[in-house]
Parts: structure tokens; sequence; C-alpha cells
């Protein structure tokens, strides 16, 4: 990853930090190659941008916003400690949060792995940098994307990505694994069809495929 | 002040009017004061439902327009007179009407009544959220199909999203020898993926059918398997310490017999 730009999960969303200083373009190249490059996880993602003390015009602004939403990513705050920045983002109809200056980076509470307690239903989207634990069912329709693994400790139905960064070492588990569908970086299976198994299982990519096992068989 | 419940269920075509009409129905018989409110604007067909089309003067959007006093806009029900239906305008759409509207709407028919029920149109845009703006409750009505249970599952996140929840679920359409013989949903299938609280199941029932079109409640006839079940969940909706009908299998006899030979799959 670039040290131009940055973009880290936690547990507000996703989060895009813009190097202060570099020249405007070249960050906005560095994001247009960021987002092709991981297009299976930011397609349909929302993320709050940081744009620290740089002071950016409209213009610029519109120009970033129009080139992430060309990659399916919408904005949906800004974070800067300049006026004019803040000023910016309003009249393209975005919330703005002022940001304290001159703060040393407080080594950011960015959680490598998310943990939540819910019941994912049709139609709601988990999507994390990191690993993703969840307690509760995924049901059908309902998307779950990690850039690393996944646990789910209750019934799989829906849809899970793990390791969407790139990671094919990333995993999935679940008590009860009865997916629509399961991905690991670029490998998409389907479900086998099967009869209902009341085991844990977990998946993982074994010589190119997605492959899997009761949970005995786990071994790394 | 009266409660206000929103019947809704994503997919159309489940039984949510049918669903209205027979509650607040029910709910009048016990001597409640009722007011049905159609939200399908540009769809209406409660009015219908009802067999009070022939009587509509103002519709909802009169009122939210201000053409017409609330009064003048309800239309009491042909046998019960706690019964009141405030139809939806048929020539305007969904864009008629916001959601702060339909708040004001709600408020005020909360103190003339004991119960608001509001029928939701299908889908999950405006009509959807405007149907759900001025809810205390929310009724999700469902058939035992995978595509209308999905559909559920879509709408008690949106109902939980808008802080309306938790919602409670009625199993619409079951019919007993599909389920019995694994071919259908079972009321339990359904309830383990939606993970919420069973109001009430309704079974299949061509008196329903009948009762629909000719315009009247279901819940006036005693034979209905259906009447029997809508005045079971109005009997749970107000409060009352009930069990969810059991609905008997009606393929009968021979299962009862195959039953004597213990050959009954369990």
């Amino acid at each position: 990853m670039s040290d131009l730009i940055s973009i880290k999960g936690s547990r507000d969303g996703l989060r895009l930090r813009l190097d202060a200083n570099a020249a405007w373009q070249d960050l906005l190249s560095r994001l247009d190659q960021h987002l092709s490059e991981r297009r299976s996880f930011f397609h349909g993602a929302s993320l709050v941008i940081d744009l620290g003390e740089r002071e950016v015009s409209p213009a610029q602004l519109d120009e970033m916003l129009a080139l992430i939403r060309q990659h399916g990513v919408q904005a949906t705050a800004v974070d800067s400690s300049e006026r004019t920045t803040r000023a910016a983002a309003r009249s393209a109809g975005l919330t703005t949060r002022p940001l304290p200056r001159y703060t040393e980076p407080v080594a950011a509470v960015e959680s490598e792995a998310l943990l939540v307690i819910r019941t994912l239903r049709s139609g709601q989207v988990l999507r994390h940098t990191g690993h993703i634990t969840l307690i509760g069912d995924v049901n059908p329709g309902a998307e779950i994307i990690a850039g690393g693994s996944v646990v789910v400790w209750g019934r799989l139905r829906g849809m899970v990505h793990a390791g969407a960064l790139g990671d094919s070492n990333a995993i999935i588990c679940a008590l009860e694994l009865t997916p629509t569908q399961l991905r690991i970086a670029e490998l998409i299976a389907r479900a086998p069809e099967r009869h209902e198994v009341r085991r844990p299982e977990f998946a993982r990519v074994v010589a190119g495929e997605i492959v899997v096992d009761g949970w005995e068989a786990f071994k790394r | 002040m009266g409660r206000v419940i929103t019947v809704t269920s994503g997919k159309g075509g489940v039984g949510k009017t049918t669903t209205t009409a027979n509650l607040g129905t029910a709910l009048a018989m016990r001597g409640a004061r009722v007011a049905v409110v159609d939200a399908d604007i540009g769809l209406r067909n409660l009015d219908v439902v009802m067999g009070l089309e022939n009587r509509i003067v103002y519709d909802l959007v009169d009122v939210v327009e201000g053409r017409a006093r609330l009064r003048q806009a309800l239309i009491k029900d042909k046998r019960l007179p706690e019964l009141c239906l405030l139809p939806a305008a048929q020539t305007r759409d969904k864009d008629a009407v916001t959601a702060q509207q339909m708040i004001d709407l709600t408020n005020l028919l909360r103190a003339e009544f004991d119960y608001v029920l509001i029928d939701s149109p299908a889908g999950i845009e405006a009509g959807f959220r405007n149907a759900i703006a001025g809810a205390d409750e929310v009724i999700i009505v469902t058939t035992p199909e995978v595509s209308a249970v999905r559909d559920a599952d879509r709408i008690v996140g949106l109902v939980e999203a808008a802080e309306k929840g938790p919602a409670v679920l009625v199993i619409n359409r079951i019919k007993p020898r599909l389920v019995s013989r694994g071919e259908m949903l079972s009321v339990e299938d359904v309830l383990e993926l939606l993970a919420i609280s069973l109001l009430g199941i309704v079974p299949e029932d061509e008196t329903i059918v009948i009762a629909t079109n000719r315009g009247e409640a279901v819940v006036y006839d005693p034979n209905s398997l259906a009447g029997r079940a809508y005045i079971n969940i109005a009997q749970r909706l107000a409060g009352e310490d009930v069990p969810v009908m059991a609905i008997p299998d009606q393929q009968g006899m021979l299962d009862r017999l195959l039953g004597l030979f213990g050959r009954r799959r369990t």
C-alpha cells in the first residue's frame, strides 16, 4: 500500500486518509490505482474521507468524488481541520467534521478484527478491512466482505467474501456453513447441493480451489 | 391514546390488505374503536376488500393537503359503527405524501381510535417508508415461500433500522398437507430464519377468496378456518394470553388411519 493514501476499517466504517503534502494529481492517480486493484472489496462501499490539514477547493473535491464514484464507492463524510476544505465538502452535499489541528497521530483505535453481535439480514452488508467475527446468523441475501478471515458463530446462509483485498490465506468458518456463495480472494465457490450438515465447518483455499472441511480437519 | 400498527411485507400478494381488513374487523367486533388506513396510494384496494369502494368521497391525500377534514374522509363500515376506513387516493402516487405528513396524520387518528391499522404498499421505497413513519408497532405478513420469507427478512432489517422494531410475524396461507409432506416451509423453518416473535398463522382457505371478492370480512363466518385464525390474531394483538391457533391437518381421515398404524412421519 502506498504511503500517500491509506484506507482502514474501524468501528465507524472505512476511512480514507490522504497525505497532506503530496501533489493532488499524484494522490488521485494513486487512489485510482488503489481502488481498481481492490475492486471486489470496494465496490458498493462508502467511506469517510480524512483530508487532514490540506486545503482542498470545491473543484478538486468534485474531481475526487467523481473518481471514487467511478469505482462504485460513495463518500459519506469529510473530516478536515481546514475551514475552506470543509466548506467545499458541504457544498458537495457531504457532512463534515472538524479535526483538531496539530494532533500527533494518536495510535488510532483501528481494530484489526471486528466483533459484531447481531443477525445479518437480507440486504445488509458488513464490510471491514481486517478480520470479522459475527455472533449471529448470516441470512440469505446478506453479505460479509472482509480483508481478512471471517468467523460466523451461527448459520451462514448468505454470501461471504474473505480475503477480499487479495489474501488467499484467509479462511471462512461457521457453525453451519450453508452459504449461497463463498469467495476467498479471487476465487468463487457455489455451495454444493447437500443435506443439512450439523457440525462446524471451515473453507480455505487448497491448490487454487475453495475447499470445505469439517472443523476437526483444521490444521495450519 | 391508540396504538398505530403498520401491516407490511416487502413482497406483494402475500395478504397484507386481507390481513389489515380482517384484523381491523375482528378488533372492532371486540368493541374497540378501529381505523384502517390504506397507505397504498395509487393502487388502493383496502376499500374494495371491505366493500366500501362506492362510499368514497375524500381520501388520505385530500386530508393531508387540507381539502377535507379527517372526519369527512373517514368512511364507516357497513356493519360495525366502531370501524372506519381512511381510503388511499387512486389518481395520485406515492410522492403525494411525505413521512412527516403521515406522522401528523397518525397522531390525529391515535387521539380518536384505540387501534390504527395501516395497510402498507409492497416494496421498500417511499410508500413503505411513509407507511411505517408513524407506526408504534409493525406486523410483517409472509407466506411460507422462500421468496416471500427472503423479502420479509429484508423488511425486518429495515424496520429495525428505522427503530420501529421488533416487528411481529403473521404467516399466511399455510397448507398443512404440503408442510406435513415436507414440501412447504413449516412455521418452524420460517421462524428459525426470521428470528422474530410469531403473532399468528393463517391457513390457506377458500372462504377467504369468496369473502374478499364479496367485499366482506371473513371473520364474520364462524365456519371459516381463516376467519377463526384472524380472530385468534386479534386476541393476541389485544394482549390476551391465548396460544397461536393450531391448524388441523385437512388430510383428515386417511392421516388419522395411517396414524393408527404408526406410519406417520414426524
